[in-house]
């Protein structure tokens, strides 16, 4: 029982670690539907990309994850603004939401662009390559921390109050937040709706590159590309409804639940982390069913 | 009881039993790697007709409709391998379980709209995959290797007769009442529900047909091989090819998924001896390009501005 | 007269917004009935939640009798009521002919034979003043047409209820007392019942037999339409406190 109960809470501060990388990660997702209403279904592969951005820094410039965080941001926000322009802007020019047509554009072209990332990265990597940093650990109680995983995390937290702060108290960032809500009246406001889409998107993207860094901790076995969009994709989309689309602390709730249910959940399920996975991305179906506006209020 | 005059049918769909009627009159004769071609091509048309009825015909984008095709091939593997059924009854097995699994998951899935409805889709694939993981009845990890012998011309027939099916019931759909009910949820779902569309029950029937053929055309394509293999079996990929097949071709046409098969199909052979490695990197490409500039595929297109061809091609 | 739809005591809140607060009506078959009020009195709330598109918190809605509230909306359209939108939703990668015809073949009006039913949906879009139009896409048809296809839509589902939200808007003088002389004639012909939502208020007091007022979710007033106009509570309502006490 005294086993059961150490295991317990190792896996609950695991867990919880975990979850805050997946809530950065998350919070990307979060941004990008916020500005465009739509769901960028290649969302994994950018995760991806900012994964080998920061292997190939830690390959070639010595970089672990936590460094790599700054550049990853910023050749985010460049992708992201080519995002925006390449598949969004035609739909969007500054009206309040795609139409039906539109929104089945979006999600088939960029299905499309995430197979397309995929089978680029296989043809170049033909088996997952990873990330060495190993800075150590500590045990508190019965608990193993690694520091990895505790740095990641301090990290994601941190990128999100940050970008949250960024939304709440800068002139730029509730032009960007007025756009989500009411995009004629930004424009009554002189602004310049096509420019505050691009950077919202950006930001989206700067996130979630960013997170794919902090996430290679997290990615003992490297980074496979026939896995990880496919299975980090879901996640970010379960914790985005889980903790409430739009709402910016969501990505965090959401993202501990998530992280929890995986961590915790193997424990009873003889440690089988892939069902315990699969589990936790099931629980989009009853939170579309009883709870689609998330689990805060 | 009116009468139905072969004129009336339309020149697209006479057209098309003419292609299908000249096909099965000279498959005996054909060379055999010309045969194989012609049933591969008839196995991703069937499943572009399966996955039309979904997302071209009703609007709702199915991201997991590899699951289908998986739960079909798995059919046959266990029918053919466990209980030593004839192939074709195991192809008849893998249909119906995914019809009955369309069923189930449809009742749940087709609340959601939109966005939702495209990922819960391919989070069941995804569960499906991990699900059957666990099956040690279906091999689990390591799958269902099989032993079946060389039949092309059983496979040819059986393929052609679910072709000729699924192309039949897009037309009755597309030319009947049915028809227009889907068509109005397509447009305006809510709206629809006002005039008296019972949109839930409509819904269910074209997922569960869609679910159904694409079964029945997984069932064929494992019958060809020599086994099924999770990590194959479910992968994207067969979901990217169905999906580009019907944007390509034109979604909700009777044309469109033909004409996309043979565009993806025969492009992705050429493809293959030339890039190997590269060919879905191409048909993603593909995909992207059409989708964002031509949505109405190739048959919409044409049709829209090609008024003159409004009569012939739909 | 028999009593077709009745809505008895009937509430609806929204979270914490009461929008429909204890109103009851009733409808006569054939007869129309007017419902005014000022914006925001809950009146396009109560038409939804006569065509099954929300259910009521509390309270009932009959037809003939028989309870329809919490019925499904394609239920309520075969029971024989349907409602227009107030900003017309036509399908709009169909022509008006189309559009027409989901209505006769999804209605309450057995046509299940698709020949039938374009034929039907050319009549009644003959009948709205939209012939000639028919077979053109009804994304380039004008908002007013879109109005008069809103209203063949629900005339060929066959109901013998039309609840129909604000289809006299945004009309001008001599459009007006076309589209009323029109609505006049065929209610005469056809012999449907309707709830009609409305703010133009000659509209509404020349085509009704009996006026219902809301404010506020609740219903305020109610009688014949030259009574109720004269009502202070009614006039309050609409144009202040000051006016109610006004001399008439």
């Amino acid at each position: 029982m005294a086993d059961f109960a150490a295991l317990f809470l190792a896996d609950l501060v695991l867990g919880l670690l975990l979850g805050c990388v997946l809530a950065v990660i998350a919070h990307g997702l979060n941004i990008i539907w916020g500005v465009a209403k739509v769901v960028n279904i290649a969302h994994g592969e950018f995760i991806m990309l900012g994964a080998y951005g920061a292997y190939f820094l830690y390959l070639y410039a010595g970089f672990n994850p936590l460094l790599s965080v700054p550049i990853d941001a910023a050749i985010g926000l460049a992708v992201g603004v080519g995002f925006y322009f390449g598949f969004l802007h035609r739909e969007l020019r500054g009206k309040e939401s795609m139409g039906l047509q539109s929104e089945l554009v979006t999600l088939v072209s960029t299905f499309g662009l995430s197979l397309v990332i995929v089978n680029v990265a296989q043809s170049i990597w033909e088996h997952p390559v990873g990330i060495l940093w190993s800075p150590g650990s500590a045990q508190i109680g019965p608990v193993l921390v690694p520091f990895g995983g505790l740095y990641v995390a301090v990290v994601s937290v941190a990128l999100i109050a940050l970008t949250d702060l960024f939304l709440t108290r800068t002139y730029l960032g509730n032009a960007i937040r007025a756009y989500t809500q009411d995009i004629p009246a930004t424009q009554l406001m002189g602004i310049n709706p096509t420019f505050v889409a691009a950077v919202g998107i950006g930001m989206g993207f700067s996130v979630t590159m960013a997170g794919g860094a902090l996430l290679t901790v997290w990615l003992p076995t490297g980074i496979d590309p026939t896995r990880i969009g496919i299975l980090y994709a879901p996640i970010s989309f379960v914790i985005v409804v889980l903790g409430g689309p739009g709402k910016m602390w969501g990505s965090l709730v959401g993202g501990l639940t998530i992280g929890l249910i995986i961590n915790v959940g193997q424990l009873f399920l003889g440690g089988n982390i892939a069902l315990a996975t699969a589990v936790a991305v099931l629980t989009l179906i009853p939170i579309l069913l009883f709870r689609p506006e998330g689990i805060l209020r | 009881m009116r009468r139905l005059s072969l004129r009336a049918l339309g020149p697209t769909l006479l057209g098309i039993l003419a292609f299908l009627g000249v096909l099965a009159a000279v498959a005996g004769w054909m060379p055999l790697v010309l045969l194989t071609l012609v049933i591969n091509l008839l196995i991703f048309a069937a499943l572009a007709y399966s996955i039309n009825f979904i997302t071209g015909l009703t609007g709702y984008v199915s991201f997991g409709h590899v699951l289908f095709m998986a739960v079909g091939g798995y059919g046959l593997a266990y029918g053919v391998g466990t209980l030593h059924w004839h192939p074709v009854a195991g192809v008849a097995l893998g249909a119906l379980v995914s019809l009955a699994l369309a069923l189930g998951i449809g009742a749940v899935t087709l609340r959601f709209r939109g966005v939702y409805f495209a990922i819960a889709s391919q989070v069941t694939a995804l569960a499906g995959f991990y699900i059957v993981l666990e099956i040690q009845e279906l091999g689990g990890g390591q799958g269902i290797v099989l032993n079946v012998g060389f039949e092309p011309i059983a496979w040819f027939y059986t393929i052609w007769v679910i072709l000729a099916i699924e192309v039949g019931i897009t037309y009755w759909i597309t030319h009947g009442r049915l028809g227009y009910g889907i068509r109005s949820i397509r447009a305006d779902e809510d709206a629809a529900k006002t005039l008296g569309v019972h949109a839930a029950a409509l819904k269910l029937v074209l997922f569960a047909i869609s679910g159904l053929f694409a079964g029945a055309a997984g069932g064929v394509y494992y019958w060809q091989g020599s086994g099924i293999f999770p990590n194959d079996a479910f992968s994207l990929t067969f979901s990217l090819i169905m999906l580009a097949m019907i944007v390509i071709g034109g979604l909700g046409t009777l044309l469109g998924p033909l004409f996309g098969a043979l565009a993806v199909y025969l492009s992705s052979q050429y493809f293959l001896t030339v890039l190997i490695g590269f060919e879905f990197v191409i048909i993603g490409l593909l995909v992207i390009v059409i989708a964002l500039f031509l949505p109405e595929g190739i048959v919409g297109t044409l049709r829209k501005y090609v008024p003159e061809l409004r009569g012939l091609i739909e | 007269m028999k009593r077709a739809l009745a809505v008895s005591n009937v509430h609806k809140s929204f979270g914490g917004v009461r929008a429909v607060r204890g109103v009851s009506l009733a409808l006569e078959e054939g007869h129309v009935l007017g419902l005014i009020g000022p914006n925001g009195s809950g009146k396009t709330t109560l038409l939804n939640l006569i065509a099954g598109l929300a259910k009521p918190s509390k309270g009932e809605i009959t037809l003939d009798g028989r309870r329809i509230d919490g019925l499904a909306p394609h239920r309520i359209v075969a029971a024989g009521i349907a409602k227009t939108h107030q900003i017309p939703r036509p399908f709009l990668s169909m022509t008006g002919r189309e559009n027409v015809a989901v209505a006769a073949l999804y209605g309450s009006n057995e046509t299940r034979d698709l020949p039938e039913a374009m034929e039907t949906a050319g009549r009644v879009l003959g009948l709205v003043g939209l012939a000639g139009k028919e077979d053109v896409a009804s994304s380039s048809l004008t908002v007013q047409q879109r109005k008069r296809l809103e209203f063949a839509r629900v005339l060929a589902t066959g109901a013998r209820i039309l609840l129909l939200d604000e289809i006299f808007a945004g009309l001008s003088q001599d459009e007006l007392r076309d589209a009323v002389a029109l609505f006049a004639r065929l209610q005469g012909e056809l012999g449907f019942g309707a709830l009609v939502v409305e703010h133009v208020m000659r509209a509404v007091l020349t085509v009704s037999q009996h006026v219902v007022v809301m404010e506020e979710g609740s219903k305020i007033a109610e009688g014949p339409p030259q009574e109720v106009v004269q009502n202070p509570a009614v006039i309050e309502a609409y144009l202040g406190p000051e006016a109610g006490r006004a001399p008439p």
